[in-house]
């Protein structure tokens, strides 16, 4: 292996990406804007949130009851109708998202300890909006119930010490404030990170295209030469991204970043090397750059983000698809990201992560160096 | 000529394409120092060939020597010995004319110590010295042609391949281009040089005549002309189209191929058949500005010899 060879091809590449508008923008600006984008994008938060309420209890308590739940700017109190076909009407008509139901012994029951006889109706076919509304409903009913349930209390002239009324908390680690977009905006940096990898599969069956190749084939030059002197320039260019986003994700977003910066970046460049590596393996098999393209999207981003876990939970994928995930670098990537973000683990926790990155680039490179032959067709 | 072993020396060389054969049990040997013109109708093979000595393609029978190495076992010895000028433009566009040099310099392992005298030598000859920091992609196709040969040389290699280096580039582009390989020529280096024009392969010392993958005829270009059995009439009627109909039909013709105005006539004997014309186009009151014998051209030697191994 030559390293001047490889430096040569690497020269090149990069006078290439900072010449041609479409690769430098590609590499450079892409990752950054995207990421930018998608955090705006999917972390829009809910609020006013049409609900109707269908009161059949008609108490001072329904009615409280009802102040409460849309006191806050979460959800906006649209009708009260007085019936359950009214409220199917206005569901189905997208008008709400939500309905509220009171029953008849709402009062009575509430009073007596008995329970709260409540139900609520969402429209399934928006489970955010409408889960999100029954989570208000409940946090506001847990609210009136507790606040009853002193007041009971004490008109029993029992002492409120004596009972022990079960005390629930969840704590909520890492994320406190169960911001998305704290656990979005790491997994997302791996997302993002495919656009160097997509330009190496580009860039290579450009030169396929333009019969550059040809010309590189009927030179000494080493196989392993060219694909290493054209990863290279990819991966070092890819990492201004990686400066610039948690840069972004800290003075933009305000997510903290507890980990170490020097680590998050030398893991980096290794997933940046798989990344890359994999998308050698498509410039070596796709004759044009629109074919590069188009495998591109079906290998490197649709997986990334459906079966690496930044939006989905690998766990609750079929066994088969978790084995997959296993072989795509963005699943190890989106761990190390979150890890060094929110929890600021270190690399005895890190390691088999980034062994398995590591792992990953050398398997993809040998592939693409296998079948990369220095023949025509 | 002495009898050494040749540069290039192939012997049932054959390459499949799918359901094409492309190349069809080649043989041929070339010696060193010669400029060996490879001509023949477009599909004929000269690329596939060409790209077979480039070991760019795998054989798919036959073998091959060049520069002594095996082609099949040892393409990549091969590749530091020749210059390989594909068809197509094939530098980078984006980089300028020095940096393209230096990029093939780098790849071909020149010595560092010698690579600024090399390109300035090879920018010079090209005639691009004052174009070295202009772009591959703003330089005119003749100068592309030029740097493109220069990038080939940049390893001094002893042997080129040549694919059809000048078309589509202008006639002066194309004599200067024509200029550089007689330079080249007579300093030594083996040439084969693929053209589909005939006054290019006229300037060769052997021309190669290729049909349906087979090499037909292999010899000197004035042997070729001199295969034609037949002697061609130059006339220049007036309205060429009744004429040509007219002597097209005549016995001892050959052959009509028109030259704008003119019309050339291959036929067995002109003694013989240029009365014989005269009194057909005066009998028919076709008027004509004048009738001459002309030289057999290598343009009528090619056409005659391919329309005879269509028929």
């Amino acid at each position: 292996m030559s390293y001047r060879h490889i430096w040569a091809v690497t020269r090149k590449e990069v006078l290439h990406i900072f010449r041609d508008r479409m690769t430098f923008i590609l590499v450079l600006i892409t990752p950054t804007m995207i990421l930018l984008l998608m955090a705006y994008a999917l972390t829009v938060n809910l609020e006013h949130i049409p609900i109707a309420v269908l009161d059949y209890d008609r108490s001072y308590t329904s009615r409280s009851f009802i102040q409460q739940i849309v006191a806050g700017n979460e959800l906006d109190l649209y009708a009260q109708v007085d019936s359950l076909g009214e409220v199917e009407d206005l569901l189905l008509r997208g008008e709400i998202k939500a309905a509220v139901v009171i029953h008849p012994a709402f009062a009575s029951d509430l009073l007596a300890l008995r329970g709260m006889p409540l139900q609520v109706i969402i429209d399934g076919t928006e489970p955010d909006s409408g889960g999100f509304a029954v989570e208000q409903i409940a946090l506001r009913a847990e609210q009136i119930i507790s606040a009853i349930l002193t007041r009971q209390v004490q008109a029993l002239g029992i002492s409120i010490d004596t009972v022990q009324p079960v005390d629930l908390r969840v704590r909520t680690w890492y994320n406190p404030s169960l911001e998305p977009k704290n656990d979005l905006i790491p997994g997302l940096i791996s997302l993002v990170l495919g656009f160097p990898a997509l330009s190496v599969a580009l860039t290579l069956a450009h030169e396929r295209e333009h019969g550059t190749l040809e010309q590189l084939l009927a030179t000494p030059i080493s196989r392993i030469e060219i694909l290493l002197g054209k990863m290279i320039p990819y991966i070092v260019v890819g990492l201004f991204n990686v400066v610039m986003i948690p840069i972004l994700a800290m003075l933009w977003f305000r997510i903290p970043f507890n980990g170490n910066f020097v680590l998050f970046f030398f893991l980096s460049v290794i997933f940046l090397f798989a990344m890359v590596s994999m998308g050698i393996i498509i410039g070596v098999f796709m004759r044009t750059q629109a074919a590069a393209l188009a495998l591109s999207f079906l290998l490197i981003f649709f997986p990334a983000f459906f079966m690496t876990g930044i939006f989905f939970p690998i766990e609750s994928m079929p066994e088969i698809v978790r084995l997959e995930a296993l072989g795509l670098p963005g699943t190890h990537y989106a761990i190390i990201t979150r890890g060094i973000f929110l929890t600021g683990v270190g690399l005895d926790i890190l390691w088999p992560y980034a062994a398995m990155l590591f792992g990953l680039g050398l398997a993809f490179t040998g592939v693409a160096a296998l079948f990369f032959r220095k023949r025509l067709a | 000529m002495e009898e050494s072993e040749p540069i290039i020396n192939s012997h049932a060389l054959t390459r499949d394409f799918k359901d094409t054969r492309a190349v069809d049990s080649l043989d041929v040997s070339i010696q060193a120092g010669e400029l060996f013109g490879l001509v023949g109708p477009d599909g004929a093979g000269k690329t596939t060939t060409l790209r077979l000595f480039a070991g760019l393609l795998k054989i798919t029978d036959g073998s091959a020597t060049i520069a002594g190495f095996d082609l099949k076992s040892q393409p990549e010895s091969i590749k530091a010995r020749i210059g390989y000028m594909a068809q197509q433009f094939s530098l980078y566009a984006e980089l300028s004319v020095l940096e393209n040099l230096k990029f093939f310099a780098e790849i071909y392992d020149v010595d560092t110590r010698v690579l600024d005298e090399r390109t300035g030598r090879l920018l010079n000859f090209a005639g691009l010295t004052e174009f070295k920091d202009r772009r591959a992609a703003h330089l005119s196709g003749g100068m592309q042609k030029k740097l493109a040969l220069a990038c080939t040389l940049i390893h001094q290699p002893p042997i080129l391949l040549l694919d059809e280096p000048t078309t589509g580039v202008d006639p002066i582009s194309r004599r200067e281009f024509w200029n550089i390989l007689s330079d080249l020529h007579g300093g030594g280096t083996t040439i084969i040089v693929s053209t589909p024009y005939m006054d290019e392969a006229d300037r060769c010392s052997r021309v190669g005549l290729m049909y349906e993958g087979k090499m037909v005829i292999c010899a000197p270009p004035q042997d070729i002309r001199a295969q034609i059995k037949g002697e061609v009439i130059e006339i220049l009627p007036v309205g060429w189209q009744a004429a040509h109909e007219l002597i097209q039909d005549m016995p001892g013709v050959l052959e009509v191929q028109t030259y704008g105005e003119a019309l050339h006539v291959l036929v067995d004997s002109a003694e013989k058949r240029m009365p014989e014309i005269e009194q057909g186009l005066d009998a028919h009151g076709i008027q004509y500005h004048g009738i001459r014998l002309a030289t057999v051209r290598m343009e009528e030697a090619f056409i005659s010899l391919i329309s005879q191994m269509e028929h």
